[in-house]
């Protein structure tokens, strides 16, 4: 069953709102924390709304009216996405003020904008859909969850357009919190390559993407999603491989038919480990780039992923940000994307030209 | 089709099927004084708390030094229940996963060391911990699972979409049999959200009662076994009801009230029965989102007047027995539901007296026995405008 991209929208730490442009201007810059670019948001929410929303709220709501205008409709039959962490400056903004108040006098707005379902809701109220409404959280298989359902959604109802995003926000309690942790890498410890790390941490990245999904192919069609597959323990990277294969055998594809892989490394020395060895054995001929040191780490990078194939096998280019280098006769056909998160759950996507 | 072959259950009320069943049956609710969670407000709420420390609760689930926070362990104890009602002993037989459902997940323990983090005091990591997901991959763990996992968090519909996700992955072959359903710990967090939002009854909840003043919260986690027909016939299955219609809307009228003619409820029933392939008379019994908010009983009676017309079916709000335990709150109720099926009777909608004037509906009061019940309707909405419906019929 094919799953077609017919519009996308992407906020991320890179111009992905210039469409155009493309990344002639991306780079990679050695910071912890890799906050994104945000468009004009009086562009795409009503002044009224747009005040009291957080950032997460305005990515997510921004991103999804941008991938509603590049597929050319205003309406859709399902909203579904996915969030790691959900509305933690809201969240945070209420813990705060219930300890430093004593659990006194205190206002709702934060409380109400607090729960992971908040942008979805917004979506729908903005573009008034009273359609199918789900919001996922599976740390680092949110966004993979959200395009399960898809695929079994337009496999249930046909002639259907629906939107699916991945978003989460990287906030400076949060980042605190996770350098407490001891997860985010040290600032001398941050290298341009991201898959030759030999230190631990990673660095703490945001976004929110979103995509019109439909099982009909149009004037506006980008790609296609071929398949999607998480998994939730991995013994060793020979099991990783195992699953690969057994997942590109599902597609009737092999590794040779893969273009490139876009692979989730998120810098971390030991988290990176079974990924590094699996793509060795088993790309060892396939062009293999990286998209963490572009977006950051967070739950629900693989969106972005997902954005970032998507683009290349629409433009047929792979920006020299992502990969110095690229030749192939058959041109961009099959993107494979693996994504991790701690080492602990594995994401597959497969990206194909239609 | 899809099978609902184990339940399992701990709220207020009991910490299984049996002490629920009997609570039930006595009317005995679970909602009282505040006894665990540490808030200032103590002594002036009532609410459904499970009735164990923390420490109590990992002794009950058999484990020492595990770490899981209160989430996690009424997650794990009702997920094991269901595992041992459907005479589940191997979980890699079959495609099997895990669907679950939390509002705050670790937010009971991230709460308890915030002042110290923000103090620049604590050095204990408790953010790996504090993200909603969490007890589902630990619970997974636990047990074994492989093959599905996910968390769902739409608020207060939350365990409905995830029984009503089980049910399509088992109907779009992804999966054999899946365990569904939420948790949610009482925390300080949701209590003073909903305190500001001056939608809590100091009192006892009167669902749809005139004089209604708010919810109860409550706290809790449930879960059922689903199978699909093929396990079913291949192992001899026992089955104990069908999970034959679900439905998901959204109200798209405000971020947290629910629309005065109940359009996302409508909706969402409506789908219900078109997946059930069932009319609206064939209802037997609907167990409703009843929280004894204002807003809330209107907007459901409403929209279930638009359904019914003029039959409408008996019905009850048994959070005055749970309290709301929010993204555990729809399958708390599918296993009560279920029991209604199972045991011919309609549980009581405790301490309404007086009909809402607006709507004249008026739900089931007292004990109803020896009803012969095929098709229950049960509702959950939540905040950001989400609506969902299940219907559970007899085997």
């Amino acid at each position: 069953m094919a799953m077609y991209i017919n519009g996308t929208g992407c906020i991320s730490h890179q111009n992905t709102i210039d469409v155009a442009d493309f990344f002639e201007n991306g780079k990679i810059i050695c910071q912890s924390m890799l906050s994104a670019q945000e468009p004009d948001y009086k562009d795409y929410v009503p002044a009224n709304m747009l005040r009291r929303m957080s950032h997460i709220i305005k990515m997510g709501v921004a991103a999804a009216k941008i991938s509603l205008q590049h597929a050319e409709i205003e309406n859709v039959d399902a909203i579904i996405t996915g969030t790691g962490l959900g509305c933690f400056e809201d969240t945070d903004k209420f813990l705060k003020s219930i300890i430093e108040n004593n659990e006194q006098l205190l206002t709702p707005t934060s409380f109400i904008q607090s729960t992971h379902n908040t942008v979805a809701g917004q979506i729908a109220l903005l573009i008034k859909c009273h359609n199918y409404n789900f919001t996922y959280t599976q740390q680092g298989l949110s966004f993979e969850s959200a395009l399960v359902d898809a695929a079994m959604f337009l496999n249930e109802n046909k002639n259907s357009n629906i939107l699916v995003g991945g978003l989460d926000e990287a906030i400076q309690p949060y980042f605190e919190l996770l350098v407490k942790a001891g997860h985010i890498k040290k600032c001398e410890d941050i290298i341009t390559e991201i898959e030759k790390n030999k230190t631990k941490g990673f660095c703490l990245g945001e976004g929110a993407s979103f995509f019109v999904l439909s099982n009909q192919k149009n004037k506006t069609t980008k790609a296609q999603i071929k398949g999607v597959k998480t998994v939730t323990s991995i013994k060793g990277n020979e099991d990783l491989q195992n699953k690969l294969i057994a997942f590109l055998d599902e597609l009737g594809l092999s590794a040779n038919d893969v273009s490139l892989v876009l692979s989730g490394n998120s810098g971390d020395v030991e988290d990176d480990k079974t990924l590094n060895e699996s793509n060795k054995f088993l790309f060892s001929k396939t062009h293999i780039a990286y998209f963490k040191n572009l977006c950051g780490d967070y739950f629900t990078a693989s969106a972005f992923a997902l954005w970032l194939a998507s683009a290349i096998i629409e433009k047929q280019r792979i920006p020299k940000a992502l990969l110095q280098e690229y030749s192939s006769k058959q041109g961009l056909k099959n993107i494979l994307i693996i994504n991790q998160y701690r080492n602990t759950e594995y994401s597959f996507m497969c990206v194909s030209s239609c | 089709m899809v099978f609902v072959t184990g339940i399992g259950i701990i709220s207020a009320i009991g910490k299984n099927v049996s002490e629920t069943l009997s609570s039930l049956l006595e009317g005995r609710t679970g909602i009282g004084k505040i006894n665990h969670l540490q808030t200032i407000h103590k002594n002036n709420y009532v609410v459904g708390e499970v009735n164990h420390s923390l420490q109590e609760l990992e002794s009950l689930a058999g484990l020492k030094n595990s770490n899981y926070n209160r989430t996690t362990l009424l997650s794990l104890l009702a997920t094991r229940e269901a595992l041992t009602s459907a005479g589940i002993k191997n979980v890699s037989t079959y495609r099997t996963g895990f669907i679950s459902a939390s509002s705050v997940g670790g937010m009971c323990h991230t709460e308890l060391l915030y002042k110290d983090f923000l103090e620049h005091k604590s050095h204990k990591n408790f953010i790996d911990t504090h993200y909603t997901g969490v007890h589902a991959t630990d619970v997974v763990k636990h047990f074994g699972i492989i093959d599905y996992v996910t968390t769902i968090s739409t608020a207060c519909s939350s365990a409905a979409n995830a029984i009503m996700l089980g049910a399509r992955l088992i109907n779009n072959n992804i999966l054999d049999r899946v365990v569904v359903g939420g948790t949610d710990a009482l925390c300080k967090f949701t209590f003073n959200g909903f305190n500001t939002l001056m939608i809590l009854d100091k009192e006892w909840c009167k669902p749809f009662d005139d004089n209604r003043k708010g919810l109860n919260l409550g706290e809790g986690a449930a879960y059922l076994v689903l199978e699909s027909e093929r396990v079913v016939k291949a192992e001899n299955k026992k089955t104990i009801a069908i999970l034959s219609g679900y439905g998901n809307a959204n109200d798209a009228y405000h971020q947290t009230a629910s629309s005065p003619d109940g359009q996302g409820a409508y909706a969402a029933i409506q789908k219900a029965l078109a997946i059930a392939n069932l009319s609206p008379n064939k209802i037997d019994y609907v167990n409703t989102h009843g929280t004894g908010t204002a807003n809330n009983d209107l907007s459901e009676a409403t929209a279930m007047k638009n359904i019914f017309k003029k039959n409408i079916p008996p019905f009850s709000s048994t959070k005055a027995f749970t309290g709301h335990t929010l993204a555990a709150a729809a399958s708390i109720e599918a296993v009560i539901a279920i029991l209604s099926i199972q045991h011919k009777t309609i549980f009581p909608n405790l301490n309404c007296i007086t009909p809402m004037q607006d709507t004249k509906l008026f739900p089931v009061t007292s004990l109803q026995k020896n009803i012969e019940i095929n098709h229950v309707l049960s509702n959950s909405f939540g905040f950001g405008g989400n609506c969902s419906s299940l219907i559970f019929s007899k085997n």
